[in-house]
């Protein structure tokens, strides 16, 4: 049968976003695919060379709109190792509690759109139901429902408010049951195994050499989170452990083993911020004002010139890492450069080759199990 | 049993009102011979008529129920267009107050009127939070039927809009394919009965029409993806053509075995044996309504069976390229095969305008004699809308959508052979079980499927249709489990969820 190329993008239902997925279909059949990226590049990298090192936070939020706490942390984490800020451990337990609930908001977002890519509609309307409620208690923290600018360096903007551990409790065990309602519709229906199981195998050796990271190598059975592996912030002080898909064939993990280790790492979430509130210094229910010593300390504003900083932090998408290098003569208030490492930049290309061999219908249920964000992928 | 409300009588009978006023007014004139064929071509413009707008205006319903009254149970409380923001307007803004553009001051009435209404019933949506929040025109957070108008409302957007046909696009079938598509949809419900007297037109062989043009509209999605010059539409056009064969025989089948049991190909007639034999054919042939209504789903496109529109991946599928009043008219045009979907259920499984448990309640006095008061046509309506809820909504609201190659499997492997059973076994207990002694055209219906000795009559069609579905579905799963690790185009998984935790083992 006669071959042609389609062009998916920049707007398309799939694509999550803006870019261009180029496939050769032999009439259902993918034969070849080819990414486009780059259409929303707004050279981040190079607008931080021109602002101070808390001027880059906000920058840092807008890498991914619906992970914002999450960048926004990595960033800090590596200003801090350049400046050399020490931060106080209840600062660290809020940062944790601010990110574990992006992450929960961020995996919403990534089931309701998924849902829509398989064909089933109420899944959006669920997910951004209960996203919501966690976009609530993120507002409560930032002041803003998407771009928090929430962590400082050596703290965080403010403490928690009064009575926000009381109903983060309350909205997180209420979200743990609707999880399990989500199963009972996804899990039991025949409709949804058969178009997740056996499609879109990603090997894990594959993916490793690639340098897929987060969800998605996890679902392949590598036990590799940057939260468990080389533990930042007090992630080594909670109970949990990274929710790892063993994988049922030997080609590697399929749309069903994404889909399975995303909604582990929703649950393992909900447990790690009710740990973590019930460890936090100073308890939960205290409300220190803005700069106090337990949650912020005084961060020198210049880094040395010839210094570096770096941070391996674990952001919903996989492996996310910064690198700063600060000083420079009469400039040492900005980086002199900052690098960004993005997992999506490189998940993506790798996910357009695994569909090679599948359906048409199949390039949705593949791409969107991937979780792509194009936000940080193209920065 | 006749329903007692029989429109076409008052029109078209022998000493209906209308022929004579017909029939006297001409007297005298040239036109007096030919009165009769007059006044029944009279009759029958306004039984048409009257038919069409019961069905198009029931119709409002059903888009209702699916896009706004599930949609809101969904998503709680969703933004609505309430009449009332006619004159409240969107966030307090009024259409640009375009009573002002009338010309010759012809508005300065509607424009006291509605400053009147705006000072009485005013916006006061800040005063509830949530409602304030969700963008809502409810009266006081309350309205009924929330979102009706925004039927009407998106109805006057597509008409505004401007057509255009793509560059390159094969422009007489692009035009032509919407009108055939369209056409033939409204065919179908020509000959959906209201009442038994209340349709406009009773071929003979009305199941065999209506599946006849059921069938033409996949050709002319066929025609509008390949006239469009777009790569989605061509799939999704195909995509159509190809899953046709797949439900179209176990369709044709299961309509099949309804007419074996029924004996007739008469819609009217099928229901009129369904009361008189005593037993509606959902109980005595389950397995059918089950494929007729999986048939159906497939039939008018929708979830889980919408391939050739599949949003997520071919932007709309076959209907891409169209915009304006003719994407509204293809919508439309779903909807109303979705409605005629419900109708024909209702007919061929539910007994049509016979209500429920009508043998029992009309031995009542008083009571059943109310009971069977009720007008026919209400009943067809409350039980096709209640098939569209609990059927076609639900299944569109919790399913995912499958693949071609999957409906194309689905089909060939378990819906035509479940649909040869069914013939089989309608056609033994017509032979065997069918009695037509029983046969009684009364108010209380007859009882035409007792077996001598059993008290229930349906429990042998039951029992037979649950031995033989067991047995097929044991065949069907007689297969090496382990033989294909990859479980591509297997349902059943190593590892359920829920039976591991990932991670631990």
């Amino acid at each position: 049968m006669a071959q042609m190329w389609i062009t998916m993008g920049p707007q398309h239902p799939m694509t999550h976003g803006l870019w261009t997925l180029r496939v050769k279909v032999d009439g259902e059949t993918v034969v070849d695919t080819e990414a486009e990226l780059g259409y929303i590049h707004r050279g981040v990298e190079k607008i931080c060379e021109s602002r101070d090192f808390t001027q880059v936070t906000p920058y840092c939020d807008r890498l991914c709109y619906v992970s914002a706490m999450t960048w926004a942390n990595s960033y800090i984490y590596a200003a801090e190792d350049l400046l050399e800020a020490d931060v106080p451990e209840r600062a660290e337990y809020i940062r944790l509690i601010s990110a574990e609930l992006q992450r929960l908001a961020s995996h919403l977002m990534w089931l309701g759109a998924f849902g829509p890519d398989i064909g089933n509609l109420t899944l959006m309307t669920w997910c951004m139901r209960d996203r919501e409620m966690f976009l609530d208690l993120l507002q409560e923290l930032g002041g803003s429902r998407m771009h928090y600018n929430y962590p400082r360096i050596g703290g965080v903007k403010r403490d928690m408010p009064i009575g926000f551990a009381d109903r983060v409790i309350a909205k997180t065990k209420l979200f743990e049951k609707r999880l399990d309602e989500y199963e009972m519709m996804l899990d039991e229906s025949t409709i949804w195994l058969v178009r997740l199981q056996g499609v879109g195998y990603a090997n894990a050796e594959e993916m490793v050499n690639a340098g897929v990271s987060g969800p998605n190598v996890r679902a392949a059975g590598v036990n590799y989170d940057v939260r468990w592996a080389h533990p930042y912030s007090v992630y080594d002080e909670i109970d949990w452990e990274p929710s790892v898909e063993k994988p049922t064939s030997v080609k590697g993990a399929d749309c069903y083993d994404r889909y399975r280790v995303r909604m582990e790492e929703m649950r393992q979430s909900c447990s790690m911020i009710l740990d973590a509130l019930n460890k936090i210094p100073g308890g939960m229910n205290t409300n220190y004002a803005s700069g106090d010593e337990m949650i912020y300390t005084k961060a020198p504003t210049r880094a040395p010139e010839g210094a570096t900083g770096f941070s391996n932090y674990e952001c919903t998408r996989g492996a996310s890492q910064f690198y700063i290098q600060g000083g420079g003569d009469g400039r040492g208030k900005n980086p002199y450069r900052l690098s960004i490492r993005s997992p999506m930049f490189i998940t993506i290309p790798f996910v357009a080759k695994t569909m090679i061999g599948y359906k048409i219908a199949d390039i949705p249920a593949i791409m969107g199990s991937f979780d792509p964000c194009i936000g940080e992928t193209d920065r | 049993m006749d329903d007692i409300y029989d429109l076409r009588s008052i029109f078209l009978g022998e000493d209906s009102p209308v022929r004579d006023l017909v029939i006297s007014s001409l007297e005298g004139t040239p036109l007096e011979e030919s009165a009769g064929s007059i006044a029944f071509a009279a009759g029958t413009f306004a039984v048409v008529n009257i038919v069409f707008l019961m069905l198009f205006f029931s119709q409002f319903a059903i888009l209702w129920i699916e896009r706004k009254a599930v949609a809101r149970m969904n998503d709680r409380r969703g933004a609505t267009t309430a009449l009332r923001s006619l004159w409240v307007g969107e966030n307090g803004v009024t259409a640009g107050e375009w009573w002002n553009m009338l010309p010759f001051g012809a508005g300065v009435p509607v424009g006291a009127v509605n400053r009147w209404l705006n000072k009485k019933f005013g916006n006061r949506d800040e005063n509830f939070a949530t409602v304030d929040r969700v963008n809502n025109r409810s009266w006081m957070g309350y309205s009924i039927f929330p979102g009706f108008f925004q039927n009407v409302a998106d109805g006057m957007k597509f008409l505004l809009k401007e057509h255009m046909v793509p560059r390159r696009a094969d422009k007489l079938i692009f035009e032509v394919s919407p009108f055939l598509i369209v056409s033939s949809t409204l065919l179908i419900l020509g000959i959906i009965p209201l009442s038994s007297g209340i349709y406009a037109t009773n071929p003979d062989l009305s199941i065999l029409y209506a599946i006849a043009i059921f069938g033409i509209a996949p050709i002319g999605v066929f025609f509008a993806g390949w006239s469009s010059n777009n790569k989605y539409t061509l799939i999704g056009g195909i995509r159509s053509a190809a899953q046709l064969t797949a439900y179209e025989i176990p369709l044709l089948l299961t309509l099949l075995s309804v007419a074996v049991l029924s004996g007739t190909f008469n819609i009217i007639e099928s229901i009129h044996f369904q009361h008189s034999a005593g037993a509606w054919n959902l109980f005595l042939m389950p397995l059918g309504a089950a494929l007729f209504l999986v048939t159906m789903i497939a039939e008018v496109e929708r979830v889980p069976f919408d391939m050739p529109e599949a949003e997520a991946e071919l932007v709309e599928g076959w209907w891409t390229e169209y915009g304006g009043m003719r994407f509204g008219m293809l919508f439309m045009a779903e909807y109303i095969r979705t409605y005629a979907a419900c109708f024909l259920f209702t007919h061929f499984f539910l007994a049509g305008w016979h209500l429920p448990f009508q043998g029992t309640i009309s031995q009542i006095p008083l009571l059943g004699d109310a009971y069977v008061l009720i007008p026919g046509a209400i009943v067809v309506l409350l039980k096709s809308w209640l098939v569209f809820l609990v059927v076609f909504v639900w299944a569109r609201f919790s399913l995912a959508r499958i693949r071609t190659d999957q409906i194309l499997e689905f089909g060939w492997r378990m819906l035509l052979p479940l649909s040869v059973l069914q013939v089989v076994l309608s056609t033994l207990y017509r032979l065997f079980l069918f009695d037509p002694s029983g046969m009684k055209d009364t108010a209380a219906g007859g009882n035409a499927w007792m077996i001598p000795g059993l008290e229930i009559p349906m429990l042998l069609p039951l029992l037979t249709t649950l031995l033989w579905l067991g047995v097929f579905f044991l065949l069907l799963n007689d297969e090496d489990k382990d033989a294909a690790p990859d479980r591509m185009y297997h349902v059943y998984t190593l590892q359920p969820a829920g039976t591991h935790t990932p991670g631990k083992d």
